[in-house]
């Protein structure tokens, strides 16, 4: 097997200082993300997905415990080592789109590349590429404001993108779209996993769109409760994945 | 019910409403510091060196009071920044569009009036704080300047409460105009300005021609008079702002469009932040410009004002003392001066006259200023005219020679063997034979220049008034003028302390109406920056790298205004030609303290403003 892109080990979170009221949003978490792979994280509200996705994207600090991207214990590093492997390793698409709104569709594409020191020769031909790969070349010249909701979903991605991180990282990306538009967007991070050979970690809520991973980690009040494989169609797996679901609701409701 | 709502959300957003309160009062205690001067006509009258000082008052309210208004219809348009994301979700949820207008009318009027009032109460204390440290670091007394001046307070809460009552109408009708889609995306909203070549060209054309016909009115003041004032106001005023309007747009286009600079590092963001409120920007900077010209403008004439006092006090003197007759105390005081030229000369005095003896004046001639009909200061030469008959005289006398003008003013003026001293007395030049048939005692006067004629005056002052007591005793009168330079001096700066005083004064003013622009400008956007701070923080931006690119956003701002404002105050000082002898003297001093004081503050906002909008982290 190749080396994992993601190395998760024991790895615990809690929010509130000592002596205050603490909160283990995360507990004994441990899990690898295969280089290549993609895969879903699933969970009830409040169960400790988003504080997961910070953590490995270095916005938060764990407690304890390791995290290694791309063979590198990030768990060690400054806060200026941080924001560089950030822009280097790391793409993002965050629950709220998160563009600049005081630049257009294109300056925001551009600005990781910039930030790498890419030169300006580079950087138009890369813009342009994802731009069309996610259908976005037409809006290249707008600002956020004046593109729909799905449109800014897609530049956030191409952003995320565009500089080929070794890993993208997304927290519900399809939330606010509509399923046309939700469906284009997962298709385009399929896409890249199977053509860029780029990981993906992916929050979501919605089944569909996890029918769209390979593997399936269910997270609850704070830890890994099951984990699945799709062998079959995306249909069957979307099928599992209800199944798994339902069985959330009934255990909860037991309680 | 809704009233309630507003209230408390007005509360959740107390920092922001004080920004707001700060700006407005600034802008309030300025005014009313104008106004102290401007309404009280027998002070400004009575101390001012330029005769038609009240017309240049009111050309002041004039611009003053313009700027105000682009000022506060600025500030207040704050409030709707602040309001119209909740205003339109109020509206979603069922309020009438009616009462959300009224709602903006009174909140702004409110907030206008409590400004009113803590501004008025600042500017008091502000006025009475500056015009006290003012006489005392100056060394001046001007009496009838008040500080609580009533007619002034008057105008200023009719001026503001009729621009608060304009300002509330426009924020109340610009919220009720506005859809409730447009309101609830405010923050995101681009204030775009369109630019196109050919209309920049014609604006930047216009900005140009109107501040040269400023300038060459500024420039021709002697001739124009008051259409010169009017003139050069209606103009720049105007041509300032147009120069933002216009040029300001196109030239952050033009970065923009340039590839290479706009997509290395960071660039394209802070570009873009300068975009982003384009039309608040140029209205920002066109006021901090006029700003800085009427505040750096007014400091450098008060102070240009105060050196030409000891510049005007040589007009007539080319040395610094003229000691008769010095006894031990002048000698002592002599000594301690640093003394860069010294001459000493005879005399005798008998009822008749007073006789110089020839020789020592040519072997040893005094400099004298050379006659000049212009306003600029005379230069200094060195008598060199031969005195070859045995006997002259100062003043017309049947047998003897008249005197080179030369030596004239070498006697009358540097030596100050004048009435002045001796009363009607006259006057001689005379040979050692002559010298020597007078029957009196021989009597010496010392003639000094030093190096620094302000570091000795206490020892100046000392002499002088010996002289006048021998002054007295050849006049047979009381004597407070003895016609010396110091005495020159004195009147001068008696006369110019009042003008002084009010440049100064104002310049304070308006330089810090200036700060509290820029501050305003820079707090009031700082909320809405912070998201995009923390985004590119997220996305992996180094701190520096966010530091560097406040650095240069805050500079660009701050750059601007003053290169225009300095030009103009350059260029402004031209006025005062007619009246200061070399209005570019020292012109650096002011000049440099400013920029240092300016710098200082560019590196306090950047501070400031980095502790806000940066994320905080260990
Ligand atoms: N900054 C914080 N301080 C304290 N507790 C927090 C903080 N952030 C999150 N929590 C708590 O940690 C738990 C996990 O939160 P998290 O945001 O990870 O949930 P989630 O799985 O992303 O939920 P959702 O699906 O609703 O987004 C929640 O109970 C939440 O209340
Ligand atoms: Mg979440």
């Amino acid at each position: 097997m190749s080396q994992p892109v993601l190395h998760v080990n024991h790895l615990n979170k809690v929010y509130g200082k000592k002596n205050e009221n603490q909160f283990h949003a995360l507990k004994d978490v441990s899990f690898d993300i295969e280089s290549g792979e993609f895969v879903g994280i699933m969970g009830p509200s409040g169960a400790g997905k988003t504080t997961l996705l910070n953590v490995i994207s270095t916005l938060d600090q764990s407690s304890s415990g390791t995290i290694e991207i791309a063979g590198t214990n990030i768990t060690a590093m400054k806060q200026n080592q941080l924001a560089d492997f950030r822009s280097e390793q790391l793409g993002f698409i965050f629950q709220d789109f998160n563009l600049l709104e005081n630049l257009t569709v294109y300056e925001n594409i551009a600005l990781p590349l910039s930030l790498k020191g890419v030169s300006t020769r580079h950087i138009k031909p890369s813009v342009m590429n994802v731009a069309q790969k996610l259908g976005i070349e037409k809006i290249i010249d707008k600002y956020p404001i004046t593109i729909s909701g799905g449109q800014k979903q897609r530049v956030a991605a191409a952003r995320a993108l565009v500089h080929e991180p070794a890993m993208i990282l997304a927290d519900e990306p399809t939330g606010a779209l509509d399923s046309k538009n939700a469906k284009s967007l997962m298709e385009t991070l399929v896409h890249l996993n199977e053509k860029l050979n780029t990981s993906i970690m992916l929050v979501t809520h919605d089944p569909l769109s996890a029918s769209y991973c390979q593997r399936i980690l269910f997270i609850q009040d704070g830890q890994l409760y099951k984990e699945i494989h799709r062998n079959t169609t995306r249909n069957s797996f979307h099928q599992e994945i209800l199944d798994v679901l339902a069985e959330f609701a009934t255990s909860n409701e037991l309680e | 019910m809704l009233v309630k709502l507003t209230l408390s959300s007005m509360r959740k957003m107390f920092k922001d409403y004080l920004v707001l309160l700060f700006g407005l009062t600034i802008s309030i205690a300025i005014f009313y510091m104008f106004q102290t001067l401007a309404q009280n006509k027998a002070f400004v009258e009575a101390n001012s060196l330029i005769s038609s000082i009240m017309f240049v008052f009111h050309v002041g309210s004039f611009i003053l009071g313009f700027i105000t208004i682009f000022y506060i219809f600025y500030a207040t348009s704050f409030i709707q920044t602040l309001r119209q994301k909740e205003m339109g979700m109020y509206m979603t949820l069922g309020a009438k569009k009616g009462k959300i207008t009224q709602l903006m009318f009174f909140e702004t009027f409110f907030i206008g009036i409590i400004s009113l009032v803590v501004g008025i109460i600042v500017g008091v204390g502000l006025s009475i704080g500056i015009s006290d440290l003012l006489m005392q670091q100056l060394d001046f007394s001007v009496e009838g300047f008040k500080a609580v001046y009533t007619s002034s307070i008057l105008t200023t809460v009719i001026f503001y409460i009729i621009l608060f009552l304009l300002t509330s109408i426009v924020n109340a009708w610009q919220i009720g105009r506005r859809s409730v889609l447009h309101l609830l995306h405010a923050g995101q909203k681009q204030d775009f300005v369109k630019v196109s070549g050919v209309k920049t060209f014609f604006g930047v054309l216009f900005a140009i021609i109107l501040i040269g016909i400023g300038y060459f009115a500024m420039i021709e003041i002697e001739k124009l008079q008051q259409l010169g004032v009017i003139l050069a106001s209606v103009t720049i005023i105007p041509g300032t702002y147009l120069v933002f309007i216009s040029f300001l747009p196109y030239f952050l286009k033009k970065l923009k469009q340039n590839r290479q600079l706009n997509e290395k590092g960071i660039n394209s963001f802070t570009l873009g932040q300068l975009r982003f409120r384009m039309l608040n920007l140029t209205k920002v900077l066109g006021t901090v410009a006029m700003l800085i010209a009427l505040g750096l403008g007014a400091m450098t004439a008060g102070i240009s004002f105060y050196h030409n006092i000891e510049i005007q006090s040589s007009m007539f003197h080319a040395n610094d003392v003229a000691i008769h007759q010095p006894t031990e105390q002048d000698l002592e005081a002599l000594k301690s001066m640093d003394v860069t030229e010294q001459h000493t000369y005879t005399y005798k005095v008998t009822d008749d006259g007073i006789y110089f003896l020839k020789n020592k004046l040519i072997e040893d001639p005094p400099l004298v200023q050379a006659y000049n009909a212009q306003f600029e200061l005379p230069k200094k030469q060195r008598v060199e005219d031969k005195l070859p008959a045995s006997s002259y005289s100062l003043q017309e006398d049947a047998g003897s020679e008249e005197l080179p003008e030369n030596w004239w003013s070498a006697i009358s003026t540097e030596i100050n063997a004048s009435y002045n001293m001796f009363g009607s007395t006259s006057v001689y030049v005379v040979d050692q034979a002559k010298y020597d048939e007078i029957d009196a005692n021989d009597n010496e006067v010392i003639l000094a220049r030093v190096e620094d004629f302000k570091a000795d005056i206490p020892q100046i002052e000392k002499i002088d008034k010996g002289q006048a007591q021998i002054a007295e005793k050849y006049r047979g009168e009381p004597v407070e003028n003895t016609g010396s330079k110091f005495t020159n001096y004195v009147a001068l700066k008696s006369l110019a302390s009042g003008t002084i005083f009010m440049g100064i004064f104002l310049g304070i003013a308006f330089l810090m109406m200036m700060a509290s622009v820029l501050m305003f400008k820079l707090l009031s956007s700082a909320g809405a920056d912070i998201h995009r701070y923390s985004m590119l923080r997220k996305i992996g931006v180094r701190k520096s790298l966010l530091k560097k690119s406040i650095y240069r956003e805050l500079f660009l701002l701050f750059l601007f205004p003053a290169l225009v404002g300095l030009v103009h105050v350059i260029v402004g000082m031209q006025m005062f030609s007619f009246i200061i002898i070399e209005p570019y003297t020292k012109i650096w001093i002011p000049i440099s303290i400013f920029f240092v004081i300016y710098g200082l503050y560019y590196l306090i906002t950047v501070h400031l403003y980095k502790r806000i909008v940066l994320p905080k982290e260990k």
